[in-house]
């Protein structure tokens, strides 16, 4: 290939990917060479940073499929719109480093700011290829980035815990999944996946045996990212031990790539049959909905019983995952429609319940759930926007969490052949999770405080939590903006 | 059975006896030779494989590179040898269970499969035939490895540098 045919290629769409990397490498020289009265700046020029992404990227609204080196990279609608989620979340995750100005825990801001943007790429990247090498190149930019932040609490004992279980499983995890990358190659011959869906598309024969264990293994692997069974154990530990931001980063971006790269992989290789003649996907969407309702049911029992703020919110992360499955075991045109929504919607009312947590653990320096006691007579704003974010994560009308079930429940119900097994345990798990969301309602409105002295908010923690109120309470009421926005 | 079964035979089954020995073995000098073991046995599937470039990279990287810096890792850290006799029958049954069922599982599923033709021009240039995909087709992941690298190296150096206070 020469330059010509190089350059002929649309490298304009790549910017929003572009400005991630050059950012995250210039700040990383600046924290090597610049003065320190710039460092103190680079979290903020990385705010900068990916808003300039998110401007690219919102210019690219509407455009038209591209593909660059044989579908290396391909900006699609599917592409655009969850690179919209990662940015955002991102984004609102920035706003909350920033918040605390000397954080004493993590000394080396600098490398967290550009792990943080290099996990970022990694997630766009599984947003936009076509091709098995780089969304697995992408996945492990994303998990490398993630163990290192999590391991950077150097002297915290919970931390090192978190960050050996979470580099342990997550080995285990890539080798799941680049097993089942393996057979699934093997039977196509191509790492292409709109090449590979065609030949799934044509009648299996003797390979079909294969294709089957390729699926199971290959869901199993990335199980891991989205933290649903049978790859779960990991969360909780590392939600507690990671610094709060970190957990506030797996939970919503990591996980929203979870589901990006399994969509990616399964909706394109795998539902594709010829008319007439079942499609792999659907005759193993009995395993992924098992799958589904163990999530759903063990995230949100064992949820009942903990007392660290961080561990809840972990299990609860599990349950969320199992419910956002549930759209792609129904496969219908509503699915991504669904997923998407819901995945917006999460990661407004999870950053903002991290960001409540953040804020009482530095000043009560505990995450036990007695740090809410009586927080409405200590401080009536933080009780107010963790409220709202609890009852969204609870599903009650007016917020986004119930839009988002809501279009899930109808989903499911309308997807043929309906699913009422998966809607039946969602609304049980559902009914769960309002025991232990309501508990913590209970001690902010009714218990009195542990803890002496009232609580304020200052500007730099006002920003994150305004926005993530907005979001979720916007998103509630008036969701076709963010549906027009999709479609 | 022709002398490439027996070949493919003698390889794999040192590559599982090197995973086995690691497991079991001690000490770990002695594990690593064992993983070494493992890793010439698969350069030897690769060359079978007409992959005689793999195979060099293999050798190169893993025999090498890998394994050296493991026994870094091992000399420069803190290592008491601890014989921690801790077995669970119940937890090695299951294991145990697991592993055949798997292997069933596979067998069956492989046990009819059939590629059609086999191929055979695998040989010819396959090392420039790499070159050319890597910096034509794969350009975007390569690059990405690259940042892959770069990011590991970092955390390298974050988890192992002394915090300033240690120092005094």
């Amino acid at each position: 290939m020469d330059l010509k045919t190089l350059l002929s290629f649309e490298w304009g769409m790549m910017a929003p990917e572009f400005t991630i990397l050059i950012v995250a490498v210039i700040l990383s020289l600046i924290d090597l060479f610049g003065k320190d009265s710039i460092k103190k700046y680079i979290p903020s020029f990385a705010v900068a940073g990916i808003g300039l992404a998110l401007i690219f990227l919102l210019f690219q609204y509407g455009h038209e499929e591209v593909s660059i080196l044989y579908d290396t990279y391909i900006f699609d609608s599917f592409a655009f719109s969850f690179k919209f989620i990662l940015l955002i979340g991102t984004l609102l995750i920035f706003f909350m480093v920033l918040s605390k100005q000397k954080d004493e825990e993590i000394t080396d801001r600098g490398e967290y700011v550009y792990l943080l943007l290099s996990a970022l790429l990694g997630t766009m990247m599984m947003a936009s290829s076509g091709d098995l090498i780089t969304l697995f190149v992408g996945l492990e930019l994303l998990s490398l980035s993630s163990y290192i932040m999590v391991a950077m609490r150097k002297r915290n004992k919970r931390a090192n815990e978190g960050a050996m279980k979470y580099i342990i499983n997550g080995g285990i995890a890539t080798a799941f999944t680049l097993f089942g990358m393996s057979y699934i190659y093997g039977i196509s011959g191509t790492t292409k996946l709109v090449d590979i869906s065609r030949e799934m598309s044509s009648a299996l024969g003797t390979t079909e045996p294969i294709a089957t264990v390729g699926f199971i293994i290959l869901f199993v692997g990335l199980a891991f990212k989205i933290s649903s069974v049978p790859f779960h154990m990991w969360t909780p530990d590392v939600y507690e031990g990671a610094a709060t931001p970190v957990s506030a980063f797996l939970s919503v971006v990591s996980k929203a790539a979870g589901f990006v790269i399994i969509i990616r992989l399964f909706v394109t290789i795998f539902n594709t049959g010829v008319e007439g003649n079942e499609t792999l996907y659907s005759s193993m969407i009995g395993f992924v909905a098992i799958l589904a309702i163990l999530s759903m049911l063990i995230g949100n029992i064992i949820a009942l019983r903990q007392r660290n703020m961080k561990r809840l919110i972990a299990y609860s992360s599990i349950g969320h995952a199992g419910y956002i499955l549930i759209p792609i075991v129904s496969l219908s045109a509503m699915t991504l429609e669904n997923v998407w929504f819901y995945l917006l919607a999460y990661s407004f009312m999870t950053i903002g319940a991290f960001m409540v947590i953040y804020i009482l653990e530095q000043s009560e320096k505990s995450e036990d759930i007695s740090i809410f006691t009586g927080l409405f007579q200590r401080s009536p704003v933080l009780a107010i926007s963790m409220t709202i974010f609890l009852l969204s994560l609870a599903g009650i009308p007016g917020t986004a969490g119930f839009i988002g079930k809501f279009n899930i429940f109808v989903g499911a119900i309308s997807a043929d052949p309906a699913q009422y097994i998966l809607v039946g345990v969602m609304a049980v798990a559902t009914v769960i999770s309002y025991l232990y969301y309501f508990n913590i309602l209970i001690q902010m409105f009714i218990r009195q405080p542990e803890f002496e002295g009232r609580r304020t908010v200052n500007k730099m923690q006002a920003v994150p939590l305004i926005a993530c109120i907005t979001g979720t309470i916007v998103l509630g009421i008036f969701p076709f903006i963010a549906l027009n926005f999709f479609s | 059975m022709s002398g490439e079964v027996i070949v493919f035979l003698l390889l794999s089954s040192t590559a599982i006896l090197g995973g086995i020995l690691m497991l079991n073995l001690k000490k770990v000098i002695h594990m690593l030779l064992a993983v070494v073991l493992t890793f010439l046995s698969l350069a030897g599937l690769y060359v079978m494989l007409s992959a005689e470039f793999v195979a060099a990279v293999q050798i190169l990287i893993y025999s090498g590179a890998v394994t050296i810096v493991m026994i870094f890792g091992i000399m420069l850290t803190k290592h008491q040898a601890k014989e921690e006799k801790n077995k669970n029958p119940l937890r090695t049954t299951l294991v145990g269970l697991g592993i055949v069922v798997f292997f069933v599982t596979i067998y069956l599923a492989i046990r009819n499969l059939y590629f059609g033709q086999e191929a055979t021009a695998l040989h010819v240039n396959n090392t420039e035939q790499i070159g050319i995909k890597i910096f034509s087709y794969y350009v975007i992941p390569f690059e990405l490895v690259s940042i892959v690298l770069l990011v590991a190296l970092m955390g390298a150096v974050v988890l192992a540098k002394g915090e300033e206070g240690d120092e005094k």
